[in-house]
């Protein structure tokens, strides 16, 4: 197989908060499903989901109350990039099947990912 | 795509397969095991945790020689202790680290030094712990997910070959025990940077020859996460035909 990893990606650390040096998470809300119960924001490892009124924190604190949050979405920073990893753990956590995956994690240069491809399959029965 | 109670799908036989066949309930297990961050505050009895380390227990390793020690913590007073240093611990190398957050000069001055960070430490300060450490930092999520109990898996580091092999073997064996039985799980690596702390190292006995760089989070579920994700497709080479000829790429999951 052809790998491709030069010398120069190997060298070069990408800059993590940047969408043009990394391709991070993203997601696809169907908001006529969803109907804003925050399980997807309080499941997600790192917080990055967000909605209008709540956070990962508020619900797992108590703050937050009411299970009435409005249509979550992916946090991105500054320059672009998401936390998201694309797990889905969200989407198996989602009581509607609110949600999809809009693209893959895959981090650049340094990191880059080799053999896997973008495109991300259920398992499939052989 | 969901496993909700009460659902009862069919399920193949063990021991037997034929072309297209349901999962058999092992199958099922793995594919719908997830890394569970969300627990009920009771923990599981202490008898379904013994039998799920006996999951452990019968794990293959190299040499055979079981290079693991467990450790279980229950006591809700040194698990909430854990959680503090943990954030303390990750609050201090994100304070220096962190060119993601705060203001303008900041992200230029820490971006020098945190690349050079990451390439010393390239696993450690990759860009997922590095993100997650990020959010730890700044209150966004918690290090332990609030479990009600933790599993650690201790490394005795003169196992045969390679014994971090063996300790992900015997972990996995434990998580998909716990699923099995209806219970959650969560693998967690950061409970490395406890292990600078010589206060923690000293409590679990960490010092040559042992190490513990992961531990388990166990409880039930809540909510109920388990079920089927997708993933990258990845291509498998089969060398499949003569010595000199080149293999078949085949796409796995498609
Ligand atoms: C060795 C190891 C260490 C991990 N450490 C963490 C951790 O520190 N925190 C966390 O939330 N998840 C941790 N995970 C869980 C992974 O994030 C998770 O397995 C991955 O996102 C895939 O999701 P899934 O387990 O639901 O399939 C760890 C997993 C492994 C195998
Ligand atoms: S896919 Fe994973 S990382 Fe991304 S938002 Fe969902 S739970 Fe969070
Ligand atoms: S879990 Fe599903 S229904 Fe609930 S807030 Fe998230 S997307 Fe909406």
């Amino acid at each position: 197989m052809k790998i491709k990893y030069s010398i120069f990606d190997r060298f070069r650390i990408p800059a993590y908060d940047k969408s043009s040096q990394m391709q991070t998470g993203d997601l696809i809300f169907d908001p006529e499903k969803c109907n804003g119960c925050g399980t997807c924001v309080q499941i997600c490892p790192g917080g990055c989901l967000l909605t209008e009124t709540t956070t990962k924190v508020d619900i797992l604190s108590g703050k937050a109350k009411g299970g009435k949050y409005g249509v979550p979405h992916v946090v991105q920073m500054k320059k672009g990039a998401t936390l998201c990893i694309a797990c889905f753990d969200c989407g198996t956590a989602c009581p509607r099947g609110a949600i999809s995956i809009k693209h893959n994690f895959n981090p650049g240069y340094h990191f880059k990912r080799l053999t896997q491809t973008s495109d991300m399959r259920y398992p499939k029965r052989g | 795509m969901n496993v909700k109670e009460g659902k009862l799908e069919e399920m193949s036989p063990l021991y037997a397969y034929e072309e297209g066949m349901p999962w058999n309930p092992v199958e099922k297990i793995i594919m719908e095991r997830r890394s569970i961050r969300g627990f009920r505050s009771d923990p599981l009895p202490d008898a379904m945790i013994e039998r799920i380390l006996e999951a452990g227990r019968f794990a293959p390793s190299a040499g055979n020689m079981q290079p693991w020690r467990f450790i279980v913590v229950k006591s809700r007073e040194m698990l909430a202790e854990m959680e503090k240093d943990a954030v303390k611990v990750i609050k201090f190398f994100m304070f220096f680290m962190d060119y993601t957050k705060g203001n303008f000069l900041r992200r230029i001055v820490a971006k020098i030094y945190a690349k050079i960070f990451i390439r010393f430490l390239p696993n450690e300060l990759q860009p997922v712990p590095f993100g997650l450490m990020s959010q730890i930092a700044q209150g966004q999520t918690p290090v332990f997910h609030n479990a009600p109990t933790l599993l650690l898996l201790v490394e005795d580091r003169r196992g045969v070959s390679c014994p971090p092999m063996d300790i992900g073997i015997c972990g996995q064996n434990i998580v998909l025990a716990a699923h099995s039985l209806g219970a959650g799980s969560c693998w967690i690596g950061l409970i490395k940077v406890l292990m600078y702390l010589p206060k923690w190292r000293k409590k679990f006995g960490i010092k040559y020859p042992y190490r513990l760089e992961v531990c388990i989070a166990l409880g039930w579920q809540k909510p109920k996460a388990d079920g089927m994700v997708p993933r990258e497709t990845q291509i498998v080479e089969w060398y499949d035909k003569g010595l000199n000829d080149a293999p078949q790429m085949k796409k796995q999951g498609e």
